[in-house]
């Protein structure tokens, strides 16, 4: 019995090894340099995991591809916005001289967050080769969340929140504010929001709805304006607030779990920050065949999501190298296949080189949700993080725990 | 020489590993509270405390996880009692303990998986509800789950705790010799009621209070049962410092450390004024 | 006869929970209101064990952690507590033994995060192995409080008179004596560790993939199938304890 447990611990230590290669020096601003250095490491890279489309398109497809071209493993951990903020936070407290992580999915309030503390490594993202092609100039891409990128963070894709609903319940969705108070009105514990990303996401397009012109809320955080505009979103949305599920006392916790209520009938409506979304979960098997997205006429947010190197982390050319593969056009559409993940590319494909363009020809279209260029004649800009944040404060006070 | 270096080794050790750690976390949570330390800190400042301190939020989730505590050991509690005194003999030994025990093996995730499971309105007695035609749509079917009085979260944690209660019982009922008292008892007239009411519940109850007391405190603190049966507002103690500390706003940090500073010491002070070290503790898995 | 239905009924309760889980890991649709899922595989199985092994890695990962941290909290606990038993300030020692004990653990590694960062243990396995073994220890300091007591001390004062070591009075008289306690104090540890999340996923970070923590990824991802497998894997280790001797899983004395 005791050998067999010492030989068990042994078996497991063995099991649960880290390797731990040692990091680089500093000169990476020239690309051959990046390219000698960063293979052959391993590095952590810290993401939202909530999806498993995404999960398998990343250990199925990138992972692979990244092990066999520089021999670099990467280790995905699980985590998102704030635990990213929160672990960088600490280690740049402690003073230590190295990062456990050395890739970060980010963008929004954690980039702004993770300025304000200094905890990016930058500017980089110029250096890649592959980032020649990303399309910049759309201020969907190169502007997150109203903040200049200034090479902190790298585009790696776009999106557009939708809302999801089951055609075989509703036939016509509802288009704007008044037809969705009616709706609720109509169809009790049937609509509901998350309160994460998502949701806030959908008060931001209510909030921007409001306003007579969007610009009024683009630009810096604006105390009046938001004040102003706030104070008729929380009216609206207490109006709501009776109808919604379990009678907008609680709101799921996260997206998935939203889905799932969507999934097992429990609410008619789900929304994703994903435009593809509705086709990657019917094909999961998760949605039923008749859910369909759209976008209603008040509009939604488009955003792009972005990588960013922490300033701490030893592993800076292996995960520019990385990077670099993720912006290839290669890596962006197969990305961008809606059995895949569906993910909008931040490359500006017209102007690609051919034999890259060649990529992203015979991409299936999606069947579920609109095409993006339909999508985009309704797109509303991201506001500034602070925004966020305050809706989030001010979500919790005044509607969950009024 | 050996012997001497020995106690002082052993002494370092207990230091090192069981006050050090309380000690020097604490001393950090402070000073992150009085905005001594953290990136974004401006200095000293009470501001985090006051705000704390007068937030109802704070107060409510205290006075919630406390309740909730309560009321989950009183109810595993009455479980425990009437299993223990009426399978008394099968707990001890044979087939049945087994399955006594077999509830043990089930951690605190689980337990909250399989419950969000079973009582949320797509849940599977929801499923059977509509099925025997009690309910017409999954709507219908009550809030069990994420509810304001917590009731999946007493439900789990009844699950998680009546069977340390009820083997509690099964021993101090043995240990105590219970048995006799009870015949004793009714061999000098009382009836059956009485003998419970006077003899057996009370010596149970002198027998295990330190040990209730200890399970009140395990509930309150409890962290993965409400994260997946509880909601945003209530919250127990643990998920609110947890969310305080990473969520959206950097400026809530030390609102989260003076949150579980206040959280330790008031543990610690039931702990000094009732806290006799010397009884048997139990401790459940569920925190 | 109703005390035997009742008895029937509670076994059935306490059997069903393990049911459901195994049926949801082998199911592939189950939408409102069936009560049985419509598709049934074994895809899910065969997928975490064999090909990705994900799931199986972590199964090795936590049981090497575990066991670990239960072989060292019942070689510490032992020491310390037989120290604490005899010390003078018994008492004192013994509250502050419970400080630790019934604290959160997420709320202790919230306040331990800081310095677990300072030192490098942040996100690896030691790190979590000793921010557990910070609430393991006292847990199993109590499980040996009960033991150290009068008669044990004479009988170790009597080797002493009969001319042994304190090596030999150790190993064969007082270690031989304290077996019981030791194997209970191994296996209670070794659940404490066993079925630990909160602090395992703050101070691992996310990188230490024990089970636990997987089920709550799968939760997160409302991806209930793997979740409920996660959970089988999770249940059966003290299943297996339960089967070998059932006082390990609780103090019963």
């Amino acid at each position: 019995m005791r050998k067999s447990i010492v030989v068990l611990i042994l078996v497991c230590f063995w099991a649960c090894k880290t390797d731990k290669s040692q990091g680089e020096s500093s000169d990476l601003s020239d690309w051959s340099m990046v390219e000698t250095q960063g293979q052959n490491q391993s590095i952590n890279m810290m993401m939202w995991k909530g999806d498993p489309k995404i999960n398998a398109y990343m250990s199925d497809y990138v992972l692979p591809k990244i092990k066999s071209k520089y021999g670099i493993d990467v280790n995905i951990v699980s985590g998102q916005g704030s635990m990213i903020v929160q672990s960088l936070m600490t280690e740049l407290q402690a003073n230590k001289s190295e990062s456990e992580i050395d890739l970060v999915w980010i963008n929004g309030e954690t980039f702004y967050q993770l300025r304000q503390i200094d905890a990016l490594y930058g500017p980089w993202t110029s250096e890649l080769p592959n980032a020649e092609f990303i399309d910049f100039d759309n201020p969907f891409i190169g502007k997150d969340f109203q903040q200049d990128i200034d090479g902190y963070e790298l585009p790696w894709g776009n999106v557009q929140m939708t809302l999801i609903y089951d055609q075989a319940k509703i036939k016509n969705p509802p288009q704007n504010k008044v037809e969705l108070l009616d709706f609720v009105k109509t169809h009790p514990g049937q609509f509901t929001f998350d309160n994460h990303f998502t949701g806030l996401t959908f008060l931001k397009s209510l909030l921007i709805s409001f306003a007579e012109n969007p610009d009024e809320l683009y630009g810096d955080f604006d105390e009046v304006t938001y004040q102003k505009y706030s104070q008729q979103l929380w009216e609206y949305i207490n109006k709501l607030k009776p109808y919604l599920w379990q009678n907008g006392e609680v709101f799921p916790e996260n997206v998935a779990q939203m889905h799932q209520l969507f999934a097992s009938g429990e609410i008619w409506f789900s929304m994703s920050n994903n435009d593809s979304e509705v086709d990657n979960k019917i094909s999961e098997g998760l949605f039923p065949k008749s859910a369909r997205a759209y976008v209603p006429d008040f509009g939604s947010i488009q955003n792009s999501h972005y990588l960013g190197i922490p300033k701490l982390s030893k592993h800076k050319a292996a995960a520019m190298l990385v990077a670099n593969f993720m912006i290839s056009a290669e890596a962006q559409s197969h990305k961008s296949k809606p059995e895949v993940w569906g993910d909008g590319s931040v490359l500006d494909i017209e102007n690609l080189p051919e034999n890259q363009k060649q990529h992203f020809e015979n991409i299936a279209k999606r069947q579920y949700a609109p095409p993006r260029s339909e999508l985009n004649q309704k797109a509303l800009m991201e506001l500034n993080p602070e925004y966020m944040i305050r809706l989030a404060e001010d979500f919790r006070t005044k509607i969950i725990n009024p | 020489m050996k012997l001497k270096v020995y106690p002082i080794l052993i002494k370092l050790l207990f230091w090192l590993l069981i006050v050090l750690p309380v000690v020097a976390g604490l001393g950090y949570a402070l000073s992150y509270s009085l905005g001594l330390t953290g990136l974004l800190s401006k200095g000293f400042t009470l501001e985090y405390w006051q705000k704390a301190l007068t937030t109802q939020s704070l107060w409510a989730s205290f006075l919630y996880s406390l309740s909730i505590g309560i009321i989950s050991v009183f109810i595993s509690l009455c479980f425990a009692v009437s299993m223990a005194l009426s399978w008394n003999k099968s707990i001890q030994q044979g087939r049945l303990s087994y399955f006594i025990f077999l509830p043990l093996c089930f951690p605190a995730t689980v337990m909250a998986f399989v419950v969000l499971q079973w009582l949320s309105p797509s849940g599977w007695f929801s499923r059977i509800a509509f099925e025997l035609g009690f309910i017409n749509s999954l709507n219908a079917f009550p809030n069990l789950v994420r509810d304001f009085y917590g009731f999946g979260i007493i439900v789990c944690s009844v699950l998680l705790i009546t069977p340390f209660f009820t083997i509690l019982m099964s021993n101090i009922y043995k240990n105590e010799n219970l048995l006799h008292l009870e015949n004793l008892s009714k061999t000098l007239g009382a009836s059956t009621a009485k003998t419970l009411k006077r003899v057996t519940l009370p010596i149970l109850f002198q027998k295990s209070k330190m040990t209730l007391l200890l399970f009140v405190i395990f509930v309150m603190g409890s962290y993965e049962v409400p994260l997946i049966l509880g909601r945003q507002y209530p919250q127990m103690v643990s998920v609110a410092i947890v969310q305080k500390i990473q969520k959206f706003n950097l400026n809530d940090i030390p609102l989260g450390f003076a949150m579980s500073v206040l959280y330790v010491i008031l543990v610690v002070l039931v702990l000094m004024v009732l806290g006799k070290p010397s009884r048997k503790y139990l401790k459940p898995h569920f925190k | 006869m109703m005390s035997k239905v009742l008895k029937y009924i509670y076994v059935l309760a306490v059997v069903f929970p393990l049911v459901f889980l195994l049926g949801l890991s082998l199911a592939q649709q189950w939408q409102f209101p069936e009560i049985l899922p419509q598709q049934w595989t074994f895809q899910h199985w065969g997928k975490s064990l064999f090909q990705e092994g994900d799931i199986l890695k972590s199964l090795f990962l936590s049981l090497g952690l575990s066991l670990t941290l239960a072989s060292l909290v019942s070689v510490l606990a032992f020491f310390i507590s037989k120290f604490i038993a005899y010390s003078k300030y018994r008492q004192i020692y013994m509250r502050l033994t419970l400080v630790p004990y019934i604290l959160s653990p997420v709320v202790l590694a919230v306040i331990f995060q800081y310095y677990f960062t300072l030192a490098n243990l942040s996100g690896n396995f030691i790190g979590v192995l000793i921010a557990q073994l910070f609430f393991a220890l006292p847990f199993g300091i109590v499980i040996f409080n009960n033991f150290w007591n009068n008669k044990l001390k004479s009988i170790e004062q009597l080797s002493f008179t009969l001319g042994a070591s304190s090596r030999q009075s150790l190993l064969k008289v007082i270690i031989p004596l304290s077996k019981p306690a030791i194997v209970l104090c191994f296996f209670q540890s070794f659940l404490v560790s066993w079925f630990e999340y909160g602090l395992t996923q703050f101070i691992g970070l996310g990188k230490v993939k024990t089970l636990t923590v997987m089920v709550f990824n799968f939760i997160n991802e409302a991806n209930l199938f793997y979740a409920a497998l996660a959970c089988v894997l999770l249940v059966l280790p003290p299943i297996v304890l339960l089967y070998m001797n059932k006082k390990v899983l609780i103090l019963a004395r």
